[in-house]
């Protein structure tokens, strides 16, 4: 057990018994959770304090349409630093109507392997 | 619309809980079904809630609040439910007589059984009674969400946030993407109001400081705000002298709470909870105003979408039945909360009910607490409940098996 000051205290979103995890560096270097009731609270802990992933959701104009926006998201989660980068990539777009949802507007969005879709219907 | 026009059942608003209604109405047997909304579109306020996080117990994914209304209202067209958008019912009576303003004109519907679902609004300024000038820029999230991502505006430059419910910290959020500097949000209470996940993604991601036990003393500036007075409070949560900072700025958005909707309800004389804004109901959730049911916001103020939903499809299906003749038989049972329990619900039951799911809220957040429903006669153990911890943001549910015979108590020890 190490006893240097956490790194970072997160409660795990992963089910609603909402463990407080202490994330601690240990002797060797690695990290240390503490709080989990759970295996999963490890994983969770882990990647949130390395490499934290989000989802992320906009909105842009429909061309073709009476100023009528269409709502985006990501297929997937992407790298927390990469959110601007992307935002930047899908304030570009403007589609055209009708727009569907679950329409793929850009595929494999700066190689992140995620595409941006639209999530809902404009006709 | 027909001038005089008879259904089965009518729902009062179309969006996760009115939706789920109807459908629920149908699936319970329910021959006509009309769906009355106020907008163009279904959905009600999924519509502007862009963020992902819906769905998850109800379509098991995490989806964004449009596709989550587009996905039941096709549901909905899937099945024989007359929908009106654009109409406003504007007066129920108790006998369920409903005054309709619909695109095609005025008209009377009579309904079988009325199912609300009309939701919640925000609490605005005026509620909360911010001293200063009366300049633009002073907004409740909401309408600053419908703002942004329906009508694609930009509503200011530099934002600071009043409360911290879930609309606000998502607003947070959203005005950084849109290119806004958000300069903090300000909690009144020692504690969060909205879900922790909302904290870390929405403003730790972005270094947005959140102050609690603070607020905003004075709103300053002429046309436009300028800026905000912003101060620590005691524990009487009053306003501590000499602790005042100003923060400048040209936009104000308030995230103060939410309040059901209930005009139509008081019309009929449906009694309500001073508890939760909403109906008093059993576990039909049938109101005192016998086939008028509630469900979702304008019930009681949910943090999750899809358990409005999950009360509108019981509402639905209990609706339908009632239309159909089924009355609940015996009298009742009364649910009180006690201390550290803000409320639970439903706030009646039929004696001899079991099997029935209690929906509550603690006041402030608890640490290794248990939760008991006891019998206020017996003293009988009906459920318990242990968590390590219980915040107020997060709706509670408790299962109560045996068949209930006398007056229950909720309490919560820690």
């Amino acid at each position: 057990m190490s006893d240097r000051p956490p790194l970072d205290r997160l409660t795990c979103v992963l089910c609603p018994v909402g463990c407080e995890l202490e994330v601690r560096e240990d002797e060797a270097g690695g990290l240390e959770i503490r709080g989990n009731q759970c295996e999963k609270g490890v994983p969770f802990a882990v990647e949130e304090v390395l490499r934290p992933m989000r989802n992320l959701a906009t909105s842009v104009p429909v061309r073709g349409t009476v100023s009528r926006m269409v709502p985006v998201r990501l297929s997937g989660r992407i790298p927390r630093e990469m959110i601007f980068p992307v935002l930047k990539e899908i304030s570009r777009l403007r589609p055209e109507a009708p727009v569907r949802r679950g329409q793929v507007l850009i595929a494999d969005v700066l190689g992140t392997g995620v595409d941006v879709l639209a999530t809902r219907t404009v006709a | 619309m027909e001038a005089n026009a008879s259904h089965d059942v009518v729902v009062i608003g179309a969006g996760p809980a009115g939706l789920a209604a109807a459908l629920g109405a149908r699936r319970a047997g329910a021959g006509s079904v009309l769906l009355v909304e106020r907008e163009k579109a279904l959905g009600g306020i999924l519509n502007q809630c862009v963020h992902d996080g819906f769905g998850l117990f109800l379509y098991n994914e995490t989806i964004s609040g449009p596709e989550y209304a587009e996905r039941l209202a096709e549901d909905v067209a899937r099945e024989p439910i007359k929908v009106e958008t654009g109409a406003m019912v504007l007066d129920l009576s108790p006998d369920r007589v409903l005054r309709v303003n619909t695109r095609s004109g005025y008209g009377l519907v009579r309904a079988g059984a009325v199912v609300l679902a009309m939701g919640c609004r925000e609490r605005t300024r005026d509620m909360i009674e911010i001293p200063g000038t009366r300049p633009a820029g002073v907004l409740t999230a909401g309408a600053a969400q419908n703002m942004v991502n329906l009508q694609n505006l930009r509503i200011g430059r530099e934002a600071v946030i009043l409360g911290s419910g879930d609309i606000g910290l998502i607003m947070a959020r959203r005005l950084t993407f849109e290119g806004v500097a958000v300069k903090g949000v300000f909690e009144i209470l020692p504690w969060v109001s909205g879900l922790e996940r909302n904290v870390r993604q929405c403003l730790m991601d972005f270094g947005i400081p959140l102050e609690l036990r603070s607020t905003v003393v004075e709103i300053r500036g002429r046309d436009r705000v300028e800026s905000v007075v912003v101060a620590r409070v005691d524990e009487g949560l009053a306003p501590v002298a000499g602790s005042e900072c100003v923060i400048p700025c040209d936009t104000l958005l308030l995230s103060v709470g939410l309040i059901p909707e209930n005009e139509l309800a008081k019309r009929a004389g449906v009694e309500l909870s001073p508890l939760t804004g909403g109906a008093v109901v059993d576990q039909t959730l049938m109101t005192s105003v016998p086939g008028v049911f509630s469900c979702g916001n304008v019930l009681h103020i949910h943090d999750v979408a899809d358990w409005a939903s999950f009360e509108g499809f019981a509402a639905g299906a209990s609706a339908a039945r009632y239309a159909a003749g089924e009355r609940p038989a015996g009298g009742t049972v009364r649910v009180t909360a006690l201390p550290a329990v803000k409320y639970a619900l439903p706030q009646r039951l039929t004696r001899g009910t079991g099997e029935v799911e209690l929906s509550y809220r603690v006041t402030r957040p608890l640490r290794d607490a248990e939760v008991l429903v006891k019998g206020a006669d017996s003293g009988k153990i009906y459920a318990r409940k242990k968590s390590g911890r219980i915040l107020p943001s997060e709706l509670q549910k408790i299962k109560v098996r045996p068949a209930v015979e006398e007056d229950l108590e909720v309490s919560a020890h820690e």
